[in-house]
């Protein structure tokens, strides 16, 4: 069955159906549904696990909590010093916290923890700390083998969530499914792989991260997190008041929801962003002007406003604008210019031709454009396709699977391609524009040995997060000159909820809607 | 019949191979694969090939194929690469759901299509059998997966008897149930027919009709009887479709089960997890036909007569 026709069986349900109350929880007791991308995380090991979803942030807290604007502030760790030269970080841990199980929480839990993130496949996130040093109970000194300004970020990961070291070693691999404690707002009762799980609350806790108002214990006692993939069965269910809150909308189905008097969107800055790929390698795009022409001629603003009806942000670089790396100058950003698009593929020799298509050499340029079968990538290659056509670039499109594009993105055959990533971090250019990553993540193919020299420097050549900063912007910069792809969009993050089973803070100071937003959340009786 | 059942046995061991070498095969030359789940940002880019090594997929196909099978007849069916636990465990925790809903439908369909069965043959070409024969060929030609949203509009949004999806209660059961009952109901209520049809027209059919016999006495007491090792036969075939026929109701009813394993494991190319998966559903089949084919021979005289 095809997706719109599964819509159009919506849109008749929408007008059709009677409102029912459904069965509906009882006092501070909530139901929500973890967006899809969550569903069958087989665990709440932050250790072990590849995919973590959304009460993983509930069962845990972390040493540093992030805030709306991607800055670090303190949670389980209350303060922390880095040492001028960056080899060494010394955190004063916050007293009186304990885990669920009853075990405090001290210097030398945070020593055991790493010790055992170390030996995990996640490692990785801990590689520059050689040794953790108790200084005293709620003091701990990182040595690093290296410095490394990103290790803040790594520590407000949810994969660096503080487990409780004893009853995870004792319970192996049944730690996370069967049992789990950590120091979080809510306890683990149950949980069951790929349908739900149920947590209560910590009547003990006091100690939230102090981006939220409420620092504990947590309003709601009860809330049932269930995972469904289907997003129309999501929408039902919140429709019927099965549940009170789904933890992503589709963009198709966002205006479903607003047609319901008893639901609302809440939308937040998300961390997605939407490009254009261009393979510095394949001919015309060896050619930088050519490349400056197609990246110029996406009209951001247009496919902001034609696509995804006004709602999110144009992208101009190729970060997330809340990251401070994505601050580069003016005229390194890639915006909308056809008149120069025009000029360049002139210079370049490609003059236009009989049906808008230009030619040189008695060739057309005409090129591939890939993308994946999701409908808001065809819909919005589709718009890409018709800019390009608008300064004479013919462009044919090919969808792939988007579970096995990857694999024609390694071939290295792709000429242009419409694809997204989600990350807020600038190390995110590194992961696409690395030279030893050609193919995928590398879709590009840009190896540039300026640009492996600023990268070097961003990546590990840094003191301190000024520094970082610093060298991500000038080497995300010098990327972005070099036109390897073209900025198109940055989406929302958006929730759905029913108003008259939940009230939402007014203000939630996290990158997204997790256990900040839930410390402040309230179920109306 | 024991030489029968050891030779019966026996045959399943080249079709086991053979499925296994299919279900690797296919699974492996499907572009992509798990190392692309695993690599996060920020990891080196020698990452990729520490991880290859890791989990062997460095190593020539039929290498893998075979410490894969050797572990497998052992009854290790190793650890799942995205998922990072071991398979044994994600399935012991999906398969219950998947066989409760399964069994539950099997039931179902068993119950209502023996039942419309024998109304559709006692009013062979009269209303009630053509109604009964409408509503099979729309059972039987409906997709579950359409079926269950329908189901979930008419029950769920407007009536508002059951939940719309997930699994707290027995209330919940219904509709999956409903949904891939009704495509077995279909199947079980034609044959149920046919062969009590052809049954009524047999010579002893004759003889208990002259030895005056009430004719409904003769249908349910007799040729139900006879009618029914066809019926009983493709009742076990079914069995091995249970787990098989779920997969997409579970999606769509956001239940736990083999089937949303299955298929989450599928789009990350978690090959252990799916090769276990298949294979499970691969072997619930072949026993099913291995139990369909004693069920018949015990059943029916001639196939036993043929074997002795």
């Amino acid at each position: 069955m095809t997706y719109s026709f599964r819509k159009t069986l919506l849109c008749a349900t929408v007008s059709l159906a009677a409102l029912l109350a459904g069965q509906s929880a009882t006092a501070q007791e909530a139901v929500f549904v973890l967006n899809t991308s969550e569903v069958g995380a087989p665990t709440y090991n932050p250790i072990k696990a590849n995919n973590l979803n959304k009460a993983t942030t509930l069962i845990f807290d972390r040493l540093v909590s992030q805030a709306a604007d991607l800055s670090f502030h303190p949670w389980l760790a209350e303060s922390w010093e880095e040492a001028p030269d960056g080899m060494s970080w010394t955190f004063k841990l916050k007293q009186g916290v304990t885990f669920h199980n009853g075990e405090p929480f001290n210097a030398q839990t945070v020593a055991d923890w790493l010790d055992l993130f170390k030996a995990s496949e996640n490692a990785y996130m801990s590689e520059a700390v050689s040794k953790v040093e108790v200084i005293d109970d709620h003091t701990v000194k990182f040595v690093m083998s290296r410095p490394e300004p990103n290790l803040l970020y790594n520590l407000s990961s949810s994969y660096m969530s503080v487990i409780e070291p004893k009853s995870f070693k004792e319970l192996g691999d049944n730690y996370g499914v069967t049992e789990v404690y950590g120091t979080g707002p809510f306890k683990l009762d149950s949980f069951t792989v790929g349908q739900e799980t149920v947590l209560v609350r910590n009547d003990d806790y006091t100690w939230g991260a102090p981006l939220a108002r409420n620092q504990g214990p947590a309003k709601i006692a009860k809330i049932t997190f269930r995972e469904i993939a289907e997003d129309s069965t999501a929408f039902l269910e919140l429709k019927t008041g099965g549940v009170d809150m789904l933890l992503g909308v589709p963009a198709d189905l966002m205006a479903e929801v607003k047609k319901e008097a008893n639901l609302a969107v809440l939308t937040m800055p998300g961390q997605d962003v939407y490009y254009m790929p261009i393979n510095v390698t394949k001919a015309p795009f060896d050619d930088i002007k050519v490349r400056e022409a197609a990246a110029k001629a996406i009209n951001q603003e247009e496919i902001l406003a034609s696509v995804f009806g006004g709602v999110g942000a144009v992208a101009n670089t190729f970060l997330i604008s809340a990251l401070p790396e994505g601050n580069v100058a003016d005229s390194a950003k890639i915006k909308y210019d056809p008149a120069r698009a025009a000029a360049l593929l002139d210079e370049a020799g490609w003059k236009m031709g009989d049906g808008g298509v230009r030619m040189k050499d008695g060739q057309p340029l005409k090129v591939s454009l890939w993308t994946q079968g999701d409908s808001i990538f065809r819909r919005l290659t589709e718009v890409v396709q018709a800019q390009l056509k608008a300064v004479g670039i013919e462009a044919e499109i090919t969808t792939f699977d988007s579970s096995m594009i990857r694999d024609q993105y390694k071939t290295g055959e792709q000429q242009l391609a419409v694809r997204s990533y989600n990350w807020d971090n600038a190390d995110i250019v590194d992961w696409f524009f690395g030279g030893d990553r050609l193919g995928y993540p590398n879709v590009s193919m840009f190896n540039d040995p300026k640009a492996e020299e600023l990268r070097k420097a961003a990546m590990t050549g840094a003191k301190n997060m000024e520094e970082r900063v610093a060298n991500f912007t000038a080497y995300h910069e010098y990327v972005l000159t070099q036109f390897p792809m073209a900025p198109i969009y940055q989406p929302v993050d958006a929730v759905a909820y029913n108003t008259e089973r939940l009230v939402l803070p007014e203000k939630i100071n996290a990158p997204g809607l997790a256990s900040v937003a839930i410390m402040d959340m309230e179920v109306k009786d | 019949m024991l030489s029968y059942l050891i030779r019966r046995i026996l045959m399943l061991v080249p079709v086991f191979l053979a499925v296994s070498v299919i279900i690797f095969g296919i699974l492996h030359f499907i572009p992509g694969d798990p190392v692309d789940n695993l690599l996060k940002v920020g990891s080196s880019p020698g990452a990729r090939a520490e991880m290859e090594a890791r989990y062997g997929l460095d190593r020539p196909l039929p290498v893998q194929y075979g410490l894969w099978l050797g572990k497998v007849l052992q009854g290790d069916l190793g650890t799942a690469i995205v998922a990072r636990r071991p398979v044994a465990d994600l399935i012991a925790q999906a398969l219950p759901h998947s066989l409760r809903l399964g069994g539950l439908a099997l039931l179902f369909s068993t119950v209502m299509g023996v039942g419309l069965g024998i109304v559709a043959a006692l009013n062979r070409d009269r209303w009630p059998d053509r109604l009964v024969m409408g509503g099979v060929l729309l059972g039987s030609t409906l997709p579950s997966f359409w079926l269950g949203l329908i189901l979930m509009l008419v029950f769920s949004v407007w009536l508002g008897w059951f939940p719309v999806s997930g699994a707290r209660n027995a209330a919940a059961l219904v509709l999956p149930v409903l949904t891939i009952g009704l495509g077995g109901t279909a199947l079980v209520a034609r044959i149920t027919r046919v062969s009590m049809i052809e049954a009524a027209g047999r010579d002893f059919v004759t003889l208990l009709h002259a030895k005056g016999l009430s004719p409904l006495r003769i249908q349910l007491l007799h040729v139900l009887r006879h009618a029914l090792i066809p019926v009983v036969t493709i009742l076990a075939l079914r069995i091995g479709w249970i787990l098989g026929g779920a997969v997409t109701v579970e999606v769509v009813f956001a239940r736990a089960g083999l089937g949303t394993l299955l298929i989450k494991s599928l789009g990350q190319h978690d090959y252990p997890v799916v090769q276990a998966c298949l294979l499970m559903l691969a072997m619930a089949v072949m026993l099913g036909t291995l139990l369909g084919d004693i069920l018949q021979a015990m059943m029916d005289a001639r196939v036993r007569a043929a074997m002795e």
